[in-house]
């Protein structure tokens, strides 16, 4: 019989939690970390749209440090708020939709590497695979709102279906223009085959993927599927306590995965890579694509003090008269860009 | 055309109808009959005061009559320091009035409120409905004299 | 009724329709972020409203049988809370009314205080407006600026009346307070704080693209189909009717001071917002006038000052702030009735007074914008996309406790 010892024991756990398989959807940049992101972008998004507007924003939370903990009392507050649910309602779906909103929106994590060499499931399709999840989203807030049995939720789900339909094909055609000037769909390789940043080698995609991103992500000027003046909170609408937090939170979740994939194929992903940082563990050597996707996320949020809404067919018309021919033309520089040989 | 001859024309066209005119201050007052009171309506919208601004009811228990006075306006130049106002009396068990939408088409709504809150029914209007009232309204109508409005003591005695 | 437009309006548009089950119906009900307090019944058929209907009287305050239960100086603080962000407006057409009815005349010196304060009034409303129109978008940076920026003009009027919205500041013969020493200082700087923040609404609002994306065309209203529903205020003028109450009537000091009135021929959203901004400006270059021009005298009606013992008149002359006599608490209306129109931020007001003899109003008859207005909610939105409602609904600046006083 073998003797277990603790040190045995402690090196096991530590050999579990530090590999690229935990580590990178459970610590960084997976779900601790977007929890982390989201009590700070939301205390952010309301900071700088009070500082545009002449007022104060949050303060009294933590007062010394400028209310950053806001979201955490918000959040402790629906956690003791209690979740109705309405008569009416179809019960299983009203209680799963959330759920399933929230999973889908945390395992885009388990493509995204974070380091050279560090990712959870290495993959050659990472990035196809990424974007598909991420377009599972849609279909879980339209059961949401289908659960409801209300007619303002049924409308944002409506919205929400019809704006899937806006965004989905911009953002598809311009990451496989990105993995055509790369030669590769692997997000790992994308990074490395970038001598330029994305963003300058094919500008007319960073456009069309950043404009695809607000919509898909449902910021101002493209908040239309939670327009508070018409629908009142759209597909949330039923919905209190805990999921009620959770339903706010996911468009900020997939903004995150977006801006994380953004970093990845235009903004040249975790490089410089600080190497004292990558030999004591190479999970921490992402901590530069961590700030490009938090740095994006800051401006797209501040987008909130700029703009009114757009109305529903005009989001539509801009994404498929405007934003789909662009984004063709994206994948045409692409191409002619490999063919001339420049990456 | 000054301000003063314009009134002339107004009280000349007016007179000519049959109808009582008087002018006081750039107010023209008519006082017609309900059964003339379409052909003024008529009258006034050809001479270019196209949209009425109030449909009043006052209500006069001592004569048995209510009175509802209408007050057009015209934005033309010429027209719009003059107030057209035009009285009629209706009895007071019985007040009924031709609808004027098809002159007058804001009266839509002006005359849903008298109709509410004096009772005069305007036959024509297809919208007589409550507008300001609750739709559960159903004593007589408020702005009548003999409503009383229910008043609540100040001091509660303990029982 | 005929559906043709020889009269200058569609009558089919002015009948709330039922229709059959592909109509969707959706109720904008009191309890809505952004209904204000009343209902709208919107029909849909797929995202084209078919019909609007709204359902006002939720804030039915019954203030005209009210009047008449009481004195009718006591119908003042009464009407004014009406519409309480353009409180002296609403007031002075009482005032007027009750003036030509007690044969009264104010002094030259409060028929100006009178229009300073109404514009000052114009341009706090004007900017409610502005910030409605703006939440209604989602635009919160227009909202919250124009709020804001409301305050520099409450406190103005605070500085001049001594309350920051319930002024009750005209009264038959004359304004109760004079103005302070430094008060036009106080408005220069509030006037060349607004120059500078006018500027930087129309670079985020009325001139991002985003915003006139939403506005351009949408909720157009011809110019014949103004006139003949009697629409009032900036909603009119939009629409290419040159017609102001304060020209039409030419009460208190606008005969001798010289203003433009804004107009613009499209009648859509955008121009409706342009004209307030500009509105808004003319405001601004009255109030630089009477500060200007403003003549020495008395503030309140010789008719009445006589009436008080002789210290408290000396006391009314230095410090400014009037006295009534003892006739105010049981004034007298005499037999007879008179009118008047006034305007205000949101329109044209129109009051009739009824008096019989004792010290209560027979029956006081007051007709405001915003009910004049109401007729637009069913008119112009048949046609248009759902999400066209709260744009329409903004650039419409309607104020429910207004419209069903």
């Amino acid at each position: 019989m073998r003797v277990m010892n603790i040190e045995g024991i402690i090196t096991w756990l530590l050999k579990i939690v530090l590999s690229p398989q935990v580590f990178a959807p459970i610590v960084f940049p997976g779900l601790l970390t977007a929890l982390m992101v989201l009590l700070i972008i939301i205390w952010a998004e309301r900071k700088i749209a009070a500082r545009v507007q002449m007022r104060v924003g949050p303060l009294y939370v933590t007062r010394r440090l400028g209310g950053v903990l806001q979201m955490l009392a918000d959040g402790a507050r629906y956690m003791f708020q209690e979740f109705i649910i309405p008569d009416s309602a179809d019960k299983t779906p009203f209680v799963v939709a959330p759920v399933m909103a929230l999973t889908l929106a945390i395992v885009p994590f388990a493509f995204i590497p974070s380091a050279p060499g560090f990712v959870p499931i290495k993959s050659q399709y990472s990035l196809p695979a990424v974007l598909a999840l991420i377009s599972t989203i849609p279909l879980s807030v339209m059961l949401m709102g289908w659960a409801s049995n209300n007619k303002f939720a049924i409308q944002g789900a409506v919205r929400e279906a019809f704006m899937g339909l806006a965004y989905e094909a911009v953002v598809f055609l311009s990451a496989l223009a990105m993995g055509l000037l790369y030669g590769t769909l692997d997000l790992e390789e994308a990074v490395t085959k970038q001598w330029l940043p994305g963003l300058l080698l094919n500008p007319i995609a960073a456009f069309t993927f950043f404009v695809g991103m607000v919509m898909s992500a449902g910021k101002l000027p493209f908040d239309i599927v939670e327009g508070e003046q018409e629908i009142v909170a759209g597909p949330y609408v039923e919905y209190s306590g805990i999921i009620f937090g959770i339903g706010m939170g996911l468009a900020y979740l997939k903004l995150y995965s977006l801006t994380l994939i953004y970093s990845i194929l235009f903004l040249s992903g975790w490089n410089p890579v600080i190497t004292p940082l990558y030999s004591i563990y190479p999970g921490l050597a992402g901590i530069f694509l961590f700030i490009k996707s938090f740095l994006l996320m800051l401006f797209i949020v501040f987008l909130r003090a700029v703009y009114g809404r757009y109305r529903l067919d005009q989001a539509l018309r801009a994404g498929w008269r405007v934003y789909l021919p662009l984004s063709l033309i994206a994948v045409l520089l692409s191409i002619f860009l490999r063919v001339v040989n420049i990456v | 055309m000054s301000g003063g001859e314009k009134v002339k024309v107004l009280e000349e066209t007016f007179t000519r109808l049959g109808v009582q005119v008087s002018v006081l201050d750039r107010r023209v007052r008519v006082i017609a009959l309900p059964e003339s009171l379409r052909k003024v309506a008529e009258e006034a919208l050809s001479l270019g005061f196209d949209h009425l601004v109030s449909i009043e009811g006052i209500d006069w228990p001592q004569n048995n009559t209510i009175e509802v006075v209408y007050h057009a306006e015209s934005y033309n130049d010429d027209l719009r320091s003059l107030l057209l106002e035009i009285r009629v009396r209706v009895p007071r068990d019985n007040p009924r009035l031709e609808s004027l939408i098809d002159v007058w088409p804001n009266a839509i709504l002006l005359e849903r409120e008298t109709w509410e809150m004096l009772g005069v029914v305007f036959e024509g209007n297809p919208d007589l409905r409550h507008l300001l009232l609750p739709p559960w309204w159903s004593e007589i109508p408020p702005l009548r004299k003999d409503y009383k409005v229910q008043e609540e003591g100040i001091y509660v005695d303990l029982e | 009724m005929s559906t043709s437009s020889e009269n200058g309006v569609v009558y089919s548009r002015l009948i709330a329709k039922e229709g059959d089950e592909s109509i969707y119906e959706l109720f904008i009900g009191p309890q809505h972020p952004s209904s204000g307090h009343m209902r709208f019944i919107v029909r849909l058929e797929g995202d084209i409203i078919v019909s609007v209907d709204p359902d006002i009287g939720y804030v039915h305050r019954t203030m005209e049988k009210l009047a008449e239960g009481r004195e009718v100086i006591k119908a003042i603080p009464l009407l004014e809370r009406m519409t309480i962000i353009d409180s002296h407006n609403v007031t002075l057409g009482l005032v007027l009314a009750l003036e030509k009815l007690l044969d009264v005349e104010a002094p030259p010196r409060a028929q100006y205080l009178r229009v300073l304060l109404s514009e000052i009034n114009r341009i706090s409303s004007h900017l409610y407006g502005l910030g409605i129109a703006g939440i209604m978008l989602n635009h919160s940076t227009m909202f919250m600026w124009a709020f804001g920026d409301r305050e520099v003009w409450i406190q103005l009027a605070e500085d001049l009346t001594g309350a920051r919205l319930t002024h009750t500041y005209s009264v038959p013969g004359g304004v109760r307070r004079d103005m302070p020493q430094a008060f036009p200082e106080r408005a220069e700087k509030a006037i060349r704080y607004m120059e500078r923040r006018l500027k930087d609404y129309m670079e985020i609002f009325l001139d991002n693209p985003q915003v006139r994306s939403r506005y351009e065309g949408v909720g157009v209203l011809k110019k014949s189909e103004a006139s003949r529903l009697g629409i009032v205020g900036p909603n009119l003028r939009a629409s290419g009717v040159k017609y102001d109450a304060r020209l039409a009537e030419g009460y208190a000091a606008y005969p001798d001071l010289e203003f433009e009135i804004p107009m613009r021929e499209d009648g859509d959203c955008l121009a409706r917002m342009q004209v307030r901004v500009e509105e808004i400006r003319q405001s601004m270059s009255l109030i630089r006038q009477v500060i200007k021009k403003l003549p020495q005298g008395p503030i309140f009606a010789e008719k009445y000052t006589r009436l008080l013992p002789p210290a408290i008149r000396q006391q009314v002359a230095q410090t400014g702030q009037v006295k009534f006599p003892g006739i105010f608490a049981s004034l007298k209306l005499p037999e007879g009735d008179a009118v008047s129109r006034v305007e205000m931020g949101h329109g044209e007001i129109f009051y009739h007074v009824t008096g019989a003899g004792s010290t209560k109003p027979y029956r006081l008859r007051v007709v405001t914008p915003s009910f004049r207005n109401v007729i637009l909610f069913r008119y112009l939105m048949p046609g248009h996309r759902f999400m066209d409602f709260p744009a329409i609904y903004g650039s419409l600046d309607y104020f429910p406790p207004e419209g069903d006083r």
